[in-house]
Protein backbone atom coordinates (compact mmCIF):
# COMPACT_ATOMS: atom_id res chain seq x y z
CA UNK A 1 0.00 0.00 0.00
CA UNK A 2 1.57 3.55 -0.98
CA UNK A 3 0.12 6.47 0.98
CA UNK A 4 1.09 9.60 -0.18
CA UNK A 5 -0.27 12.77 2.27
CA UNK A 6 0.11 16.09 1.56
CA UNK A 7 0.99 18.48 4.49
CA UNK A 8 3.02 17.38 7.91
CA UNK A 9 1.21 19.46 10.38
CA UNK A 10 -0.79 17.74 13.40
CA UNK A 11 -3.26 16.16 10.89
CA UNK A 12 -0.73 14.93 8.38
CA UNK A 13 2.28 13.87 10.21
CA UNK A 14 0.35 11.41 12.62
CA UNK A 15 -1.04 10.17 9.70
CA UNK A 16 2.10 9.28 8.19
CA UNK A 17 3.30 7.65 11.19
CA UNK A 18 0.12 6.01 12.00
CA UNK A 19 -0.07 4.35 7.85
CA UNK A 20 3.88 3.71 8.47
CA UNK A 21 3.07 1.47 11.70
CA UNK A 22 0.33 -0.11 9.41
CA UNK A 23 2.88 -1.41 7.16
CA UNK A 24 2.03 1.04 4.33
CA UNK A 25 4.96 2.89 2.33
CA UNK A 26 4.48 6.58 3.04
CA UNK A 27 4.90 9.62 1.19
CA UNK A 28 5.03 13.13 3.14
CA UNK A 29 4.79 16.54 1.02
CA UNK A 30 5.50 19.46 2.94
CA UNK A 31 5.98 22.48 1.71
CA UNK A 32 6.73 24.81 4.29
CA UNK A 33 8.18 22.83 7.50
CA UNK A 34 7.06 20.06 9.17
CA UNK A 35 4.68 20.32 12.31
CA UNK A 36 2.58 22.37 10.10
CA UNK A 37 0.83 25.88 11.57
CA UNK A 38 0.66 23.74 15.28
CA UNK A 39 4.51 23.67 15.77
CA UNK A 40 5.78 26.69 13.31
CA UNK A 41 3.04 29.16 13.64
CA UNK A 42 0.63 28.08 16.70
CA UNK A 43 0.36 26.14 19.58
CA UNK A 44 4.15 25.61 20.45
CA UNK A 45 5.25 29.62 19.31
CA UNK A 46 2.33 30.68 21.42
CA UNK A 47 3.08 28.21 24.72
CA UNK A 48 6.72 29.08 24.29
CA UNK A 49 5.64 32.45 25.02
CA UNK A 50 3.37 32.30 27.40
CA UNK A 51 5.97 30.18 29.16
CA UNK A 52 7.97 33.29 28.95
CA UNK A 53 5.26 35.49 30.05
CA UNK A 54 4.65 33.32 33.29
CA UNK A 55 7.89 33.45 33.94
CA UNK A 56 7.65 37.46 34.04
CA UNK A 57 4.34 37.36 36.38
CA UNK A 58 6.22 35.39 38.99
CA UNK A 59 9.10 37.33 38.74
CA UNK A 60 7.45 40.33 39.48
CA UNK A 61 5.52 38.68 42.34
CA UNK A 62 8.50 37.11 43.61
CA UNK A 63 8.64 39.39 47.16
CA UNK A 64 4.49 37.68 47.60
CA UNK A 65 6.77 34.58 48.16
CA UNK A 66 9.05 36.22 50.47
CA UNK A 67 12.09 36.22 47.57
CA UNK A 68 13.86 39.16 47.71
CA UNK A 69 15.56 40.27 43.79
CA UNK A 70 17.60 43.27 43.41
CA UNK A 71 17.43 44.83 39.91
CA UNK A 72 14.65 45.29 37.49
CA UNK A 73 12.91 42.43 36.33
CA UNK A 74 11.83 42.70 32.13
CA UNK A 75 11.17 40.90 29.02
CA UNK A 76 13.60 40.77 26.47
CA UNK A 77 11.58 40.01 23.24
CA UNK A 78 14.11 39.26 21.35
CA UNK A 79 15.74 36.38 23.66
CA UNK A 80 11.85 35.28 24.21
CA UNK A 81 11.84 35.26 20.20
CA UNK A 82 15.32 32.81 20.25
CA UNK A 83 13.75 30.26 22.36
CA UNK A 84 10.79 30.33 20.92
CA UNK A 85 12.89 29.24 18.11
CA UNK A 86 15.07 26.58 19.70
CA UNK A 87 11.79 25.13 21.09
CA UNK A 88 10.11 25.13 17.43
CA UNK A 89 13.71 23.72 16.12
CA UNK A 90 13.76 20.88 18.78
CA UNK A 91 10.32 19.32 18.23
CA UNK A 92 10.92 19.63 14.23
CA UNK A 93 13.90 17.65 14.62
CA UNK A 94 11.66 15.19 16.92
CA UNK A 95 9.04 14.59 13.82
CA UNK A 96 12.00 14.19 11.25
CA UNK A 97 13.41 11.85 13.43
CA UNK A 98 10.45 9.81 13.82
CA UNK A 99 9.57 9.80 9.52
CA UNK A 100 13.23 9.14 9.79
CA UNK A 101 12.73 5.75 11.99
CA UNK A 102 9.38 4.51 9.90
CA UNK A 103 10.91 5.27 6.49
CA UNK A 104 8.84 7.78 6.06
CA UNK A 105 9.66 9.60 2.79
CA UNK A 106 9.63 13.92 3.07
CA UNK A 107 9.44 15.25 -0.25
CA UNK A 108 9.52 19.47 0.34
CA UNK A 109 7.79 21.07 -2.01
CA UNK A 110 4.22 22.09 -2.97
CA UNK A 111 1.86 19.03 -4.24
CA UNK A 112 -0.87 19.52 -5.86
CA UNK A 113 -3.09 16.04 -6.77
CA UNK A 114 -3.21 15.73 -10.54
CA UNK A 115 -5.49 12.65 -10.64
CA UNK A 116 -7.07 10.17 -8.64
CA UNK A 117 -3.30 8.06 -7.48
CA UNK A 118 -1.07 10.95 -8.62
CA UNK A 119 0.44 13.93 -6.88
CA UNK A 120 2.31 16.62 -8.78
CA UNK A 121 4.93 17.98 -6.74
CA UNK A 122 7.01 21.33 -7.51
CA UNK A 123 9.96 20.92 -5.10
CA UNK A 124 11.65 23.55 -3.09
CA UNK A 125 14.47 23.75 -5.30
CA UNK A 126 12.48 23.90 -8.27
CA UNK A 127 12.25 20.42 -9.50
CA UNK A 128 9.28 18.28 -10.44
CA UNK A 129 8.56 15.36 -9.01
CA UNK A 130 5.18 13.26 -9.85
CA UNK A 131 4.35 10.55 -6.75
CA UNK A 132 2.12 7.79 -7.24
CA UNK A 133 0.27 6.51 -4.15
CA UNK A 134 -2.42 3.99 -4.10
CA UNK A 135 -4.48 6.42 -1.30
CA UNK A 136 -3.93 10.15 -0.38
CA UNK A 137 -4.18 11.79 2.37
CA UNK A 138 -5.59 15.50 2.63
CA UNK A 139 -3.68 17.51 5.36
CA UNK A 140 -2.94 20.79 4.07
CA UNK A 141 -4.58 22.91 7.15
CA UNK A 142 -5.36 26.70 7.18
CA UNK A 143 -3.99 30.30 7.84
CA UNK A 144 -5.08 33.33 9.23
CA UNK A 145 -8.33 34.49 7.48
CA UNK A 146 -8.20 37.75 5.67
CA UNK A 147 -10.61 40.03 5.22
CA UNK A 148 -10.40 43.80 2.93
CA UNK A 149 -11.35 45.57 6.64
CA UNK A 150 -7.93 44.77 7.97
CA UNK A 151 -5.25 44.64 5.75
CA UNK A 152 -2.49 42.66 7.27
CA UNK A 153 0.52 43.98 6.04
CA UNK A 154 3.36 42.49 8.97
CA UNK A 155 4.18 45.61 10.05
CA UNK A 156 1.30 47.82 11.46
CA UNK A 157 -1.18 45.39 11.31
CA UNK A 158 -0.30 41.60 11.96
CA UNK A 159 -1.89 38.23 11.87
CA UNK A 160 -0.91 35.65 14.36
CA UNK A 161 2.30 34.63 12.34
CA UNK A 162 3.90 38.22 12.14
CA UNK A 163 3.50 37.73 16.20
CA UNK A 164 5.08 35.66 16.72
CA UNK A 165 8.37 36.54 15.18
CA UNK A 166 7.87 39.94 16.78
CA UNK A 167 11.07 40.99 18.17
CA UNK A 168 10.08 44.53 19.24
CA UNK A 169 7.46 45.18 21.59
CA UNK A 170 5.13 47.60 20.48
CA UNK A 171 3.49 50.37 23.39
CA UNK A 172 0.32 49.48 22.70
CA UNK A 173 -1.61 46.82 20.32
CA UNK A 174 -5.72 46.94 19.33
CA UNK A 175 -7.06 43.12 19.08
CA UNK A 176 -9.23 42.64 17.15
CA UNK A 177 -11.21 39.38 18.20
CA UNK A 178 -11.56 38.45 21.55
CA UNK A 179 -11.58 34.46 20.54
CA UNK A 180 -9.04 31.79 21.55
CA UNK A 181 -5.88 33.55 19.72
CA UNK A 182 -6.98 37.35 20.63
CA UNK A 183 -7.29 36.23 24.31
CA UNK A 184 -4.21 33.95 24.18
CA UNK A 185 -2.03 36.63 22.55
CA UNK A 186 -3.52 39.78 24.82
CA UNK A 187 -2.38 37.64 28.20
CA UNK A 188 0.76 37.74 26.52
CA UNK A 189 1.31 40.78 25.35
CA UNK A 190 -0.29 42.62 28.61
CA UNK A 191 2.20 40.73 30.80
CA UNK A 192 5.22 42.09 28.57
CA UNK A 193 3.89 45.54 29.70
CA UNK A 194 1.86 46.54 26.31
CA UNK A 195 -0.87 48.45 26.33
CA UNK A 196 -3.94 46.33 25.09
CA UNK A 197 -7.16 47.02 23.69
CA UNK A 198 -9.56 44.13 22.63
CA UNK A 199 -12.43 45.51 19.92
CA UNK A 200 -14.90 42.27 19.47
CA UNK A 201 -17.73 41.55 17.29
CA UNK A 202 -19.79 39.10 19.42
CA UNK A 203 -21.25 40.09 23.14
CA UNK A 204 -18.33 38.53 25.41
CA UNK A 205 -15.35 37.10 25.19
CA UNK A 206 -14.20 33.37 24.00
CA UNK A 207 -17.87 33.02 22.31
CA UNK A 208 -17.22 28.77 21.93
CA UNK A 209 -17.07 28.66 26.42
CA UNK A 210 -19.21 28.15 28.46
CA UNK A 211 -20.76 31.48 29.56
CA UNK A 212 -19.69 31.90 33.11
CA UNK A 213 -16.03 31.17 31.83
CA UNK A 214 -16.46 34.13 29.81
CA UNK A 215 -16.97 35.98 32.67
CA UNK A 216 -14.46 35.22 34.74
CA UNK A 217 -11.83 35.36 32.02
CA UNK A 218 -13.36 38.95 30.92
CA UNK A 219 -12.77 39.81 34.57
CA UNK A 220 -9.28 38.58 34.63
CA UNK A 221 -8.46 40.79 31.41
CA UNK A 222 -10.07 43.60 33.30
CA UNK A 223 -7.11 42.62 36.45
CA UNK A 224 -4.54 42.55 33.96
CA UNK A 225 -5.72 46.07 32.64
CA UNK A 226 -6.60 44.64 28.92
CA UNK A 227 -9.33 47.11 27.70
CA UNK A 228 -12.08 44.18 26.70
CA UNK A 229 -14.77 46.28 24.33
CA UNK A 230 -17.42 43.50 23.12
CA UNK A 231 -20.45 44.29 20.77
CA UNK A 232 -18.41 46.42 18.47
CA UNK A 233 -18.09 46.46 14.65
CA UNK A 234 -14.84 48.17 13.43
CA UNK A 235 -15.60 49.50 9.84
CA UNK A 236 -12.12 50.76 8.90
CA UNK A 237 -8.82 50.81 9.98
CA UNK A 238 -6.15 53.65 9.38
CA UNK A 239 -3.01 53.29 8.77
CA UNK A 240 -1.13 56.73 10.61
CA UNK A 241 2.55 58.21 10.53
CA UNK A 242 2.90 56.18 14.10
CA UNK A 243 0.44 53.02 14.65
CA UNK A 244 -3.04 52.33 13.59
CA UNK A 245 -6.26 53.46 14.06
CA UNK A 246 -10.10 51.40 14.41
CA UNK A 247 -12.90 52.93 13.90
CA UNK A 248 -16.05 52.02 14.82
CA UNK A 249 -19.52 51.92 14.31
CA UNK A 250 -21.00 55.57 15.52
CA UNK A 251 -17.42 56.68 14.79
CA UNK A 252 -15.83 55.88 18.18
CA UNK A 253 -12.02 55.46 17.47
CA UNK A 254 -9.54 53.43 19.10
CA UNK A 255 -5.29 53.62 18.42
CA UNK A 256 -2.43 51.88 18.95
CA UNK A 257 1.18 51.28 17.26
CA UNK A 258 -0.05 47.99 15.90
CA UNK A 259 -2.76 46.05 15.57
CA UNK A 260 -2.97 42.21 15.48
CA UNK A 261 -5.93 41.01 13.62
CA UNK A 262 -7.31 37.00 15.54
CA UNK A 263 -10.86 36.92 13.16
CA UNK A 264 -10.57 33.27 12.68
CA UNK A 265 -8.61 30.53 10.29
CA UNK A 266 -8.98 30.00 6.43
CA UNK A 267 -8.86 26.87 4.67
CA UNK A 268 -5.68 25.95 2.39
CA UNK A 269 -7.92 23.97 -0.33
CA UNK A 270 -6.44 26.40 -3.23
CA UNK A 271 -3.72 25.16 -5.62
CA UNK A 272 -4.31 21.31 -4.19
CA UNK A 273 -5.97 19.74 -7.01
CA UNK A 274 -9.66 19.72 -5.39
CA UNK A 275 -10.53 20.62 -8.87
CA UNK A 276 -8.87 17.75 -10.68
CA UNK A 277 -10.34 15.18 -9.39
CA UNK A 278 -13.69 17.03 -8.48
CA UNK A 279 -13.77 16.56 -4.59
CA UNK A 280 -16.42 18.71 -3.30
CA UNK A 281 -16.38 21.44 -0.74
CA UNK A 282 -18.68 22.40 1.87
CA UNK A 283 -20.40 26.55 2.51
CA UNK A 284 -17.50 27.62 3.89
CA UNK A 285 -15.04 26.08 1.95
CA UNK A 286 -13.89 23.31 3.16
CA UNK A 287 -13.66 19.75 2.44
CA UNK A 288 -16.32 17.81 2.81
CA UNK A 289 -15.58 14.37 4.58
CA UNK A 290 -17.76 11.43 6.12
CA UNK A 291 -17.00 9.64 9.14
CA UNK A 292 -14.11 7.71 7.61
CA UNK A 293 -12.04 10.67 6.69
CA UNK A 294 -12.81 9.68 3.30
CA UNK A 295 -13.28 12.85 1.11
CA UNK A 296 -16.51 12.62 -2.30
CA UNK A 297 -14.33 10.77 -3.99
CA UNK A 298 -13.07 7.42 -3.35
CA UNK A 299 -9.62 6.49 -2.09
CA UNK A 300 -8.73 10.31 -0.73
CA UNK A 301 -8.73 11.52 2.70
CA UNK A 302 -8.78 14.70 3.98
CA UNK A 303 -7.55 15.67 7.97
CA UNK A 304 -7.27 18.26 10.24
CA UNK A 305 -8.26 22.22 9.51
CA UNK A 306 -9.49 21.72 5.94
CA UNK A 307 -11.75 19.81 6.88
CA UNK A 308 -13.81 22.38 9.18
CA UNK A 309 -14.96 21.58 12.33
CA UNK A 310 -13.32 22.06 15.61
CA UNK A 311 -9.95 23.50 14.15
CA UNK A 312 -7.85 21.77 16.84
CA UNK A 313 -4.28 19.92 16.53
CA UNK A 314 -5.69 17.39 18.67
CA UNK A 315 -8.81 16.57 16.87
CA UNK A 316 -6.80 16.88 13.58
CA UNK A 317 -4.34 14.03 15.12
CA UNK A 318 -7.12 11.96 15.87
CA UNK A 319 -8.61 12.28 12.76
CA UNK A 320 -5.17 11.56 10.66
CA UNK A 321 -5.08 8.10 12.81
CA UNK A 322 -8.84 7.41 11.35
CA UNK A 323 -7.89 7.97 7.40
CA UNK A 324 -4.66 6.18 7.88
CA UNK A 325 -6.39 3.21 9.44
CA UNK A 326 -9.36 3.53 6.41
CA UNK A 327 -6.31 3.86 4.03
CA UNK A 328 -4.91 0.89 4.82
CA UNK A 329 -7.99 -0.94 4.82
CA UNK A 330 -9.04 -0.89 8.33
CA UNK A 331 -12.85 0.55 9.42
CA UNK A 332 -12.73 3.38 12.16
CA UNK A 333 -14.69 5.96 12.48
CA UNK A 334 -14.18 10.03 14.07
CA UNK A 335 -16.10 10.33 16.97
CA UNK A 336 -16.15 14.15 17.56
CA UNK A 337 -18.53 13.37 21.41
CA UNK A 338 -15.16 14.13 23.77
CA UNK A 339 -13.24 16.12 22.60
CA UNK A 340 -11.19 18.62 25.52
CA UNK A 341 -10.04 21.91 24.29
CA UNK A 342 -7.55 24.21 25.80
CA UNK A 343 -6.87 28.10 25.64
CA UNK A 344 -3.73 28.93 27.20
CA UNK A 345 -4.72 32.36 28.92
CA UNK A 346 -3.65 33.80 32.08
CA UNK A 347 -5.92 31.99 33.91
CA UNK A 348 -5.49 28.82 31.54
CA UNK A 349 -9.20 27.52 30.37
CA UNK A 350 -10.27 23.88 29.75
CA UNK A 351 -13.34 22.73 28.91
CA UNK A 352 -14.91 19.39 27.51
CA UNK A 353 -18.11 18.47 26.74
CA UNK A 354 -21.40 20.67 26.77
CA UNK A 355 -22.14 24.37 27.81
CA UNK A 356 -24.83 24.81 29.84
CA UNK A 357 -26.40 27.10 27.12
CA UNK A 358 -26.24 24.47 24.74
CA UNK A 359 -27.81 21.40 26.75
CA UNK A 360 -30.72 23.72 27.86
CA UNK A 361 -30.70 24.70 23.93
CA UNK A 362 -30.53 20.94 23.34
CA UNK A 363 -34.05 20.37 25.94
CA UNK A 364 -31.58 18.79 28.26
CA UNK A 365 -32.60 19.77 32.20
CA UNK A 366 -29.16 19.93 33.96
CA UNK A 367 -28.03 20.49 37.27
CA UNK A 368 -24.40 22.56 37.64
CA UNK A 369 -21.71 22.32 40.40
CA UNK A 370 -19.42 24.77 40.84
CA UNK A 371 -16.34 25.15 42.98
CA UNK A 372 -13.77 27.97 43.04
CA UNK A 373 -10.03 27.22 43.22
CA UNK A 374 -10.02 29.80 46.03
CA UNK A 375 -11.46 27.69 48.63
CA UNK A 376 -8.31 24.94 48.23
CA UNK A 377 -5.59 25.21 50.13
CA UNK A 378 -2.90 23.99 47.10
CA UNK A 379 -4.03 27.21 45.22
CA UNK A 380 -3.35 29.14 48.17
CA UNK A 381 -0.55 27.87 48.70
CA UNK A 382 0.75 28.55 44.95
CA UNK A 383 -0.46 31.45 45.14
CA UNK A 384 -3.01 31.10 42.25
CA UNK A 385 -6.22 31.22 43.72
CA UNK A 386 -8.54 33.13 40.66
CA UNK A 387 -11.14 30.69 38.49
CA UNK A 388 -13.50 27.84 39.60
CA UNK A 389 -14.75 24.32 38.14
CA UNK A 390 -18.42 23.44 36.69
CA UNK A 391 -19.69 20.54 36.32
CA UNK A 392 -22.70 20.19 34.17
CA UNK A 393 -24.65 16.88 35.32
CA UNK A 394 -27.84 15.66 33.84
CA UNK A 395 -30.66 16.20 36.09
CA UNK A 396 -32.24 12.58 35.97
CA UNK A 397 -29.20 10.44 35.42
CA UNK A 398 -26.88 12.71 37.31
CA UNK A 399 -24.56 11.61 34.21
CA UNK A 400 -21.81 14.37 33.64
CA UNK A 401 -22.36 15.93 30.45
CA UNK A 402 -19.80 19.56 30.51
CA UNK A 403 -16.65 20.16 32.72
CA UNK A 404 -15.39 24.11 32.14
CA UNK A 405 -12.02 24.68 34.21
CA UNK A 406 -10.60 28.35 34.54
CA UNK A 407 -7.94 28.76 36.71
CA UNK A 408 -4.54 27.38 37.26
CA UNK A 409 -3.33 24.39 35.18
CA UNK A 410 -7.10 24.13 33.78
CA UNK A 411 -5.86 22.65 30.38
CA UNK A 412 -4.32 19.50 32.21
CA UNK A 413 -7.16 19.07 34.68
CA UNK A 414 -9.65 19.25 32.17
CA UNK A 415 -8.74 15.77 31.21
CA UNK A 416 -10.24 14.18 34.73
CA UNK A 417 -13.43 15.54 32.82
CA UNK A 418 -12.95 13.90 29.90
CA UNK A 419 -12.09 11.06 31.03
CA UNK A 420 -15.21 11.35 32.83
CA UNK A 421 -17.49 11.84 30.25
CA UNK A 422 -16.14 9.41 28.31
CA UNK A 423 -16.63 6.57 30.55
CA UNK A 424 -20.39 7.66 31.48
CA UNK A 425 -19.66 8.70 34.86
CA UNK A 426 -22.37 10.49 37.44
CA UNK A 427 -21.64 13.68 39.34
CA UNK A 428 -21.53 11.68 42.80
CA UNK A 429 -19.25 9.10 41.22
CA UNK A 430 -17.11 11.67 40.55
CA UNK A 431 -17.87 13.19 44.12
CA UNK A 432 -16.95 9.66 45.95
CA UNK A 433 -13.78 9.62 43.87
CA UNK A 434 -10.94 9.96 46.66
CA UNK A 435 -8.93 12.79 45.08
CA UNK A 436 -5.61 13.58 46.61
CA UNK A 437 -4.97 16.31 48.77
CA UNK A 438 -3.75 19.48 48.52
CA UNK A 439 -3.55 19.43 44.61
CA UNK A 440 -6.16 21.87 42.07
CA UNK A 441 -7.80 18.25 41.05
CA UNK A 442 -9.91 18.86 44.57
CA UNK A 443 -11.82 21.56 42.23
CA UNK A 444 -13.33 18.66 40.15
CA UNK A 445 -14.15 16.20 43.33
CA UNK A 446 -16.08 19.93 45.39
CA UNK A 447 -17.65 20.57 41.79
CA UNK A 448 -19.45 17.24 41.31
CA UNK A 449 -20.44 17.37 45.14
CA UNK A 450 -21.59 20.64 44.42
CA UNK A 451 -23.77 19.55 41.90
CA UNK A 452 -26.06 17.91 44.94
CA UNK A 453 -25.26 20.77 47.61
CA UNK A 454 -23.16 18.78 49.29
CA UNK A 455 -19.41 20.48 48.73
CA UNK A 456 -17.58 19.84 51.68
CA UNK A 457 -15.36 23.20 51.49
CA UNK A 458 -18.33 25.35 50.39
CA UNK A 459 -20.19 27.73 52.51
CA UNK A 460 -22.80 28.63 50.44
CA UNK B 1 -18.88 49.31 66.15
CA UNK B 2 -20.94 50.15 63.16
CA UNK B 3 -21.29 54.12 63.13
CA UNK B 4 -24.82 55.77 63.72
CA UNK B 5 -24.92 57.76 60.44
CA UNK B 6 -25.89 55.20 57.90
CA UNK B 7 -28.10 52.70 56.91
CA UNK B 8 -27.65 49.18 56.80
CA UNK B 9 -28.94 46.54 54.70
CA UNK B 10 -29.60 42.32 55.72
CA UNK B 11 -26.60 41.70 52.90
CA UNK B 12 -24.56 43.42 54.51
CA UNK B 13 -24.07 46.54 52.67
CA UNK B 14 -24.59 49.99 53.52
CA UNK B 15 -25.87 53.73 52.84
CA UNK B 16 -24.52 56.81 53.76
CA UNK B 17 -27.48 59.08 52.80
CA UNK B 18 -27.13 62.88 51.90
CA UNK B 19 -29.92 64.53 49.95
CA UNK B 20 -30.57 62.58 47.23
CA UNK B 21 -27.56 60.51 46.90
CA UNK B 22 -26.00 57.48 48.77
CA UNK B 23 -22.61 56.32 49.37
CA UNK B 24 -22.44 52.70 49.19
CA UNK B 25 -19.87 50.12 51.30
CA UNK B 26 -19.82 47.04 52.83
CA UNK B 27 -20.11 46.44 56.42
CA UNK B 28 -17.16 45.83 58.86
CA UNK B 29 -19.28 42.07 59.48
CA UNK B 30 -18.76 41.50 55.60
CA UNK B 31 -15.12 42.52 55.36
CA UNK B 32 -14.47 39.88 57.98
CA UNK B 33 -16.34 37.02 56.97
CA UNK B 34 -14.82 37.83 53.70
CA UNK B 35 -11.02 38.10 54.91
CA UNK B 36 -8.51 39.68 52.31
CA UNK B 37 -10.05 41.70 49.50
CA UNK B 38 -8.20 40.94 46.21
CA UNK B 39 -10.51 42.21 43.94
CA UNK B 40 -13.49 44.18 43.20
CA UNK B 41 -15.33 44.25 39.99
CA UNK B 42 -15.81 48.15 40.01
CA UNK B 43 -19.22 48.73 38.36
CA UNK B 44 -19.55 51.91 35.44
CA UNK B 45 -20.76 54.93 36.28
CA UNK B 46 -24.42 56.22 34.63
CA UNK B 47 -26.14 52.57 35.09
CA UNK B 48 -29.33 51.66 36.72
CA UNK B 49 -29.08 49.42 39.57
CA UNK B 50 -31.98 48.17 41.66
CA UNK B 51 -32.40 47.76 45.08
CA UNK B 52 -31.73 44.33 46.48
CA UNK B 53 -29.79 43.48 43.46
CA UNK B 54 -26.39 42.77 42.47
CA UNK B 55 -24.35 46.22 41.92
CA UNK B 56 -21.08 44.00 41.66
CA UNK B 57 -19.01 41.20 42.81
CA UNK B 58 -16.14 41.35 45.33
CA UNK B 59 -13.11 38.76 45.48
CA UNK B 60 -11.68 37.77 48.37
CA UNK B 61 -8.61 35.21 49.53
CA UNK B 62 -12.09 32.76 50.70
CA UNK B 63 -14.80 33.61 48.23
CA UNK B 64 -16.28 35.75 45.13
CA UNK B 65 -19.43 37.21 46.42
CA UNK B 66 -22.00 39.86 45.45
CA UNK B 67 -22.07 43.56 46.75
CA UNK B 68 -26.09 43.75 47.05
CA UNK B 69 -27.26 47.52 46.46
CA UNK B 70 -29.57 48.94 49.20
CA UNK B 71 -30.77 51.42 47.33
CA UNK B 72 -32.30 51.76 43.84
CA UNK B 73 -30.58 54.85 41.47
CA UNK B 74 -28.17 55.39 38.95
CA UNK B 75 -24.43 55.13 39.80
CA UNK B 76 -22.90 59.27 40.02
CA UNK B 77 -19.33 58.00 41.06
CA UNK B 78 -16.81 54.61 41.78
CA UNK B 79 -14.06 54.64 44.13
CA UNK B 80 -12.01 54.04 41.18
CA UNK B 81 -8.92 53.50 44.30
CA UNK B 82 -10.17 50.20 45.04
CA UNK B 83 -8.94 48.69 41.67
CA UNK B 84 -5.37 48.97 42.83
CA UNK B 85 -6.26 49.05 46.39
CA UNK B 86 -8.63 46.04 47.04
CA UNK B 87 -7.41 46.03 50.53
CA UNK B 88 -8.66 49.26 51.94
CA UNK B 89 -12.18 48.00 51.92
CA UNK B 90 -10.52 45.52 54.97
CA UNK B 91 -8.89 48.47 56.14
CA UNK B 92 -11.68 51.25 56.28
CA UNK B 93 -15.00 49.40 55.12
CA UNK B 94 -17.13 52.87 56.15
CA UNK B 95 -14.63 55.14 54.98
CA UNK B 96 -12.06 55.01 52.34
CA UNK B 97 -13.37 51.62 51.58
CA UNK B 98 -16.61 53.01 49.94
CA UNK B 99 -17.86 51.40 47.13
CA UNK B 100 -19.99 53.90 44.86
CA UNK B 101 -22.29 56.91 44.80
CA UNK B 102 -25.52 55.79 44.16
CA UNK B 103 -28.39 59.37 43.13
CA UNK B 104 -31.66 57.47 44.54
CA UNK B 105 -34.68 56.92 42.86
CA UNK B 106 -36.80 55.97 45.36
CA UNK B 107 -36.25 57.01 49.10
CA UNK B 108 -38.78 55.34 50.85
CA UNK B 109 -36.49 52.38 50.40
CA UNK B 110 -34.50 53.27 53.03
CA UNK B 111 -37.65 52.94 55.59
CA UNK B 112 -37.11 48.82 55.29
CA UNK B 113 -32.79 49.37 56.24
CA UNK B 114 -31.62 48.99 59.09
CA UNK B 115 -30.14 51.48 61.98
CA UNK B 116 -27.36 50.59 63.92
CA UNK B 117 -28.49 48.93 67.22
CA UNK B 118 -30.71 46.61 64.63
CA UNK B 119 -28.01 45.94 62.47
CA UNK B 120 -25.89 44.77 65.60
CA UNK B 121 -29.00 42.67 66.77
CA UNK B 122 -29.20 40.85 63.47
CA UNK B 123 -25.46 39.96 62.93
CA UNK B 124 -25.51 38.61 66.54
CA UNK B 125 -29.07 36.72 65.63
CA UNK B 126 -27.29 35.83 61.88
CA UNK B 127 -23.51 34.38 63.52
CA UNK B 128 -25.31 32.55 66.53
Amino acid sequence: MRIAIIGSGPGGYVAAIKAAQLGAQVTVIEKDEVGGTCLNWGCIPTKTLSASAEALYKAKRLSEYGIDVQGEVKPDLSRIIDRKDKVVATQIKGIRSLFKFRNINLIEGSGRIKSIGQIDVEKRDGTRQVVEADKIIIASGSRPARISTFPIDGKSILSSNEAVVLRQLPQSLIIIGAGVIGCEFACIFAEFGVEITMLELLDRAVSTEDYEISEILERELKKKKIKVVTGVKVERVEILPDGVRAVVEGEKTYSAEKMLVSIGRQYNTEDIGLEAVGISKGPRGEIIVDDSMETTIKGIYAVGDVVGGMLLAHVASKEGIVAAVNACGGDMKMDYSVVPAAIFTSPEIGSVGLREHQAVSKGLKVRAGRFQFRALGKAHAMGEIAGFVKIIADSDSDRILGVHIIGPHAADLVHEGALAIKGGMTAKQLGEMIHAHPTLSEGLMEAAEDVHGSAIHSAK
Amino acid sequence: MNPEDIKYHKEHTWAKVKGKKATIGITDYAQESLGDVVYIDLPETDIDVEANTDLTEIESTKATSAVISPVSGTILEVNDKLADSPEVINEDPYGKGWIAVIEMSDQSELDVLMDADEYEAYIEEESK
